[in-house]
C-alpha cells in the first residue's frame, strides 16, 4: 500500500499537557484523528480547547506526551529533530494566522522559499513560482515586499507559499482571523480550489462559521476532545 | 554555489533591515579594523626602520673570531683578526658582498690636556664607511674623516666636544691600553663634530680612521668587519654561506647584534598585540550585541522558517553569514581607511616628537603590508561569523512552537 492509499495524517490516543509553574494544563486528551488526501478539515471549539496544540502536532512542530502520529503511513514518534524538519520540508505546508511572511524577501522570493530549501533547480522555480503567483492573482506583486501588500494578498501569498511544493498536508492556524469578510471568502475560495487542484489536504483551525460551513469535515474541541 | 547566492543574499537583505544598528557596527569594526592595520603598519614600518639602521650599523653580517663574540678581552684586540687583506678579497668575490668595512673598536680616555674623559672609539675606513653607510651621522661642526690622510684625525661626538670644549682644528689626546697591555698615547687634530641623534652616545663617541686606531694600539689587527650586502633579504643565505667557507670564522647577523632593534620589536609585539586583541574584543561584542537584538527581532520568523522546513544548521549559517557582511563589509571599509591615510602620509609628510633618550625626531610611516591587511581582514569575518553563530545557536535550536509563540 503506497501513501496515496493512507491518511494523510492520523493521530492515534494523542495526549498532550502543558505546563504552567506549579500547575500542568492538559491540552489534548486521547485523541484520534484521521485526514484524508485532499479533505478540507475545519477544527473548531473555544479558546483553550486544544486546537493550536492538534494543528502543531500535525505540522510536526510539536510532540505528543503520548500516543501516535503517522504521516502518509510514516509514524514520525521516532523521528528526531532534524528528521522532523526534512520532513516538514518535504510534505507540510503552513498558513498562519498573521501570514508570517518573511519582510526582506520579495513575494515571489517568499513563495519561492520552500522550493529553493527543497533543492528544485532555479529555472523550474521560477517557472512553478510564476504559475503560482498567477494563479493566487498576485503575478503583478511578484516583486513587492510584503509590506506593500493588502492582508488579503499577503495571505493570498503564505497560501501560494503553502501550496508551491505540493504538500500532502496544509496547516492553517485561523488563516482568516486577520481579514475583513470579503477578503475572508475570497482566501477561502483560493485555498479551497488551489488545496483540490494540488491535491492538498488542509487542516484548519477557525473560529469563522463562514469557513466552517464551506469545509468537508467539521470536528469541534473541547477540553482536549473531540466531541 | 546559488544556494551560498540565495544564503548570501538572505543575509545581506536581512542586515539592511535595521539600518542605523547595522551602519554603527560596520562603523565600529571598520574603525576597529582601521586601528589594528594602522597601528600595525606603524610597527612594522618602524621594524624595517630599526632594522634598516641596524643593518647600516654592523653590516648586515658581521665576521669576527669566535672568541671575539663569546668572550671578554684582557687586552685590546686579543680576540682580534689578522691578515684583514686577504679575507676582504674572498669575501668581496662573493656575488651578495657590496662592501666589507673592517672595524677597530676600543676604549680609553681623551685629554684637551686639561679634562680627560672616557671615550668609546671606533676605528673606521672613513671614505668607504660613509659611502656605504649614507648619512648616519649629523655633521654638525667641521667635516668628515678622510681616508689617507697624513694626520692623525678624528671626529667627536657632540657632547665628548662639548666636555672638552674641542672645536674642528683642537688638538686632544688619546690614551689606550696597547695589545701588550702597555698605555700608549697619541696626539690627534679634531676633524668634525657629530650628532647621532642619542645624547648619551654623543657623549662618549669618537670616530677615528683604522690606521690611527691600529697605531694608538700598536697592532695590524681589527676587530671585525662589517659585511655589506646587495639587499637585506641576502642576509640569511649569505650567512650560511661565509660559515661554510670561513668555518673557522664566527658569521653573526645584525639580528645579533641588534639587541635595540629586538628589544623594540618585543615591546612592540606585546602593546601592539595586547591593543589589536582589545579592539578585536570590542568590535566582538558590538557584532555580539547586534546579531543578538536582531535575532531577538526574529525569533518568530526564524520559527517560521524552522516550520516551513530549515534545519538549524541551515539558519545557524545564514546569521554566520550576517555577521560576516557585518564585520566584512566593516573590515573593508576600515582597510580603505588605514590604506588612506597610510598614503596620505606619504603626500603630507608628519614628523614625530623625538623617542626617549634621543634628540631628533622621526617621520611618521604606516607601511602597507598585504599580508596585514589579508590576516586582519580574515580575523574580523571570521570573529564575527563566530560570534553571531555563538549568539544564534540558542534561539535557532528552539521548539518551533516556543519561537512562533515569541512576541
Amino acid at each position: 500500500m503506497n501513501a496515496l492509499h493512507h491518511p494523510v495524517v492520523a493521530l492515534h490516543g494523542v495526549y498532550k499537557t502543558y505546563r504552567l509553574g506549579q500547575h500542568v494544563v492538559p491540552a489534548l486528551q486521547g485523541v484520534d484523528l484521521s485526514v484524508q488526501r485532499g479533505e478540507l478539515l475545519a477544527l473548531t471549539g473555544p479558546s483553550g480547547s486544544g486546537k493550536s496544540t492538534l494543528l502543531n502536532l500535525c505540522g510536526l512542530i510539536d510532540t505528543p506526551d503520548s500516543g501516535e502520529i503517522v504521516l502518509s503511513g510514516q509514524p514520525v514518534g521516532a523521528l528526531n529533530e532534524n528528521q522532523r524538519t526534512l520532513l516538514r520540508r518535504d510534505a507540510l505546508g503552513f498558513v498562519f494566522q498573521s501570514f508570517n511572511l518573511v519582510p526582506v524577501m520579495t513575494v515571489a522570493e517568499n513563495v519561492d522559499y520552500p522550493l529553493f530549501l527543497v533543492g528544485v533547480p532555479l529555472a523550474e522555480r521560477r517557472e512553478r513560482v510564476a504559475a503560482q503567483l498567477a494563479a493566487v492573482g498576485l503575478q503583478d506583486h511578484a516583486q513587492h515586499r510584503p509590506d506593500a501588500l493588502s492582508g488579503g494578498q499577503r495571505q493570498r501569498v503564505a497560501i501560494a507559499r503553502a501550496l508551491i511544493k505540493r504538500p500532502r498536508l496544509v496547516i492553517a492556524d485561523e488563516p482568516t482571523a486577520s481579514l475583513d469578510s470579503h477578503t475572508a471568502d475570497q482566501v477561502l475560495d483560493l485555498m479551497r480550489e488551489r488545496g483540490h487542484a494540488e491535491g492538498a489536504a488542509f487542516v484548519i483551525a477557525t473560529h469563522d462559521s463562514r469557513l466552517t460551513r464551506r469545509c468537508d469535515r467539521v470536528l469541534a474541541l473541547l477540553d482536549g476532545r473531540i466531541q | 554555489m546559488s544556494d551560498l547566492r540565495m544564503w548570501l543574499k538572505f543575509a545581506t537583505q536581512n542586515t539592511l533591515r535595521n539600518r542605523r544598528r547595522s551602519l554603527v557596527t560596520v562603523s565600529i569594526a571598520a574603525l576597529g579594523t582601521a586601528a589594528i592595520l594602522l597601528a600595525g603598519g606603524f610597527a612594522l614600518s618602524t621594524y624595517e626602520a630599526l632594522a634598516q639602521a641596524a643593518a647600516r650599523t654592523t653590516g648586515h653580517l658581521i665576521l669576527g673570531t669566535p672568541e671575539q663574540f663569546a668572550r671578554d678581552e684582557d687586552t685590546p684586540l686579543q680576540y682580534g683578526l689578522d691578515g684583514v687583506a686577504a679575507l676582504r678579497a674572498q669575501l668581496l668575490a662573493d656575488q651578495a658582498v657590496r662592501q666589507v668595512l673592517p672595524r677597530v673598536e676600543f676604549s680609553g680616555l681623551i685629554s684637551n690636556g686639561d679634562k680627560s674623559t672616557v671615550m668609546m672609539a671606533t676605528g673606521v675606513e672613513p671614505d668607504s664607511e660613509f659611502a656605504v653607510k649614507g648619512p648616519f651621522l649629523t655633521i654638525t661642526a667641521g667635516h668628515v674623516l678622510a681616508s689617507g690622510s697624513q694626520d692623525a684625525e678624528i671626529m667627536l661626538g657632540e657632547g665628548l666636544a662639548r666636555s672638552l670644549k674641542a672645536t674642528p682644528g683642537s688638538s686632544l689626546t688619546l690614551l689606550a691600553s696597547t695589545t701588550e697591555g702597555a698605555m700608549n698615547a697619541l696626539d690627534v687634530r679634531v676633524k668634525g663634530i657629530f650628532s647621532t641623534g642619542v645624547p648619551d652616545i654623543d657623549k662618549r663617541l669618537v670616530y677615528t680612521d683604522i690606521a690611527t686606531a691600529q697605531k694608538l694600539l700598536v697592532t695590524q689587527r681589527v676587530t671585525s668587519l662589517g659585511v655589506f650586502l646587495d639587499r637585506m633579504e641576502s642576509t640569511g643565505p649569505a650567512q650560511q654561506r661565509l660559515a661554510a667557507q670561513f668555518p673557522q670564522l664566527a658569521v653573526q647577523s645584525w639580528t645579533d647584534q641588534a639587541f635595540f632593534y629586538r628589544s623594540v620589536r618585543a615591546l612592540y609585539n606585546r602593546i601592539f598585540g595586547a591593543l589589536g586583541l582589545i579592539i578585536g574584543v570590542i568590535v566582538v561584542f558590538v557584532v555580539t550585541n547586534a546579531m543578538a537584538m536582531a535575532i531577538i527581532e526574529r525569533t518568530r520568523e526564524i520559527g517560521t522558517l524552522r516550520a516551513l522546513g530549515t534545519l538549524p544548521s541551515q539558519l545557524l549559517r545564514t546569521l554566520a553569514l550576517e555577521g560576516m557582511v557585518l564585520g566584512g563589509v566593516g573590515a573593508l571599509a576600515g582597510a580603505a581607511l588605514s590604506l588612506g591615510i597610510s598614503l596620505l602620509l606619504y603626500v603630507v609628510p608628519v614628523n614625530m616628537p623625538p623617542p626617549p633618550g634621543r634628540s631628533v625626531g622621526y617621520p611618521l610611516n604606516i607601511s602597507i603590508d598585504p599580508l596585514l591587511y589579508a590576516a586582519t581582514l580574515a580575523a574580523m569575518v571570521l570573529l564575527t561569523m563566530l560570534a553571531s553563530s555563538w549568539v544564534a545557536r540558542k534561539t535557532v535550536h528552539l521548539p518551533v512552537v516556543d519561537a512562533l509563540a515569541h512576541t
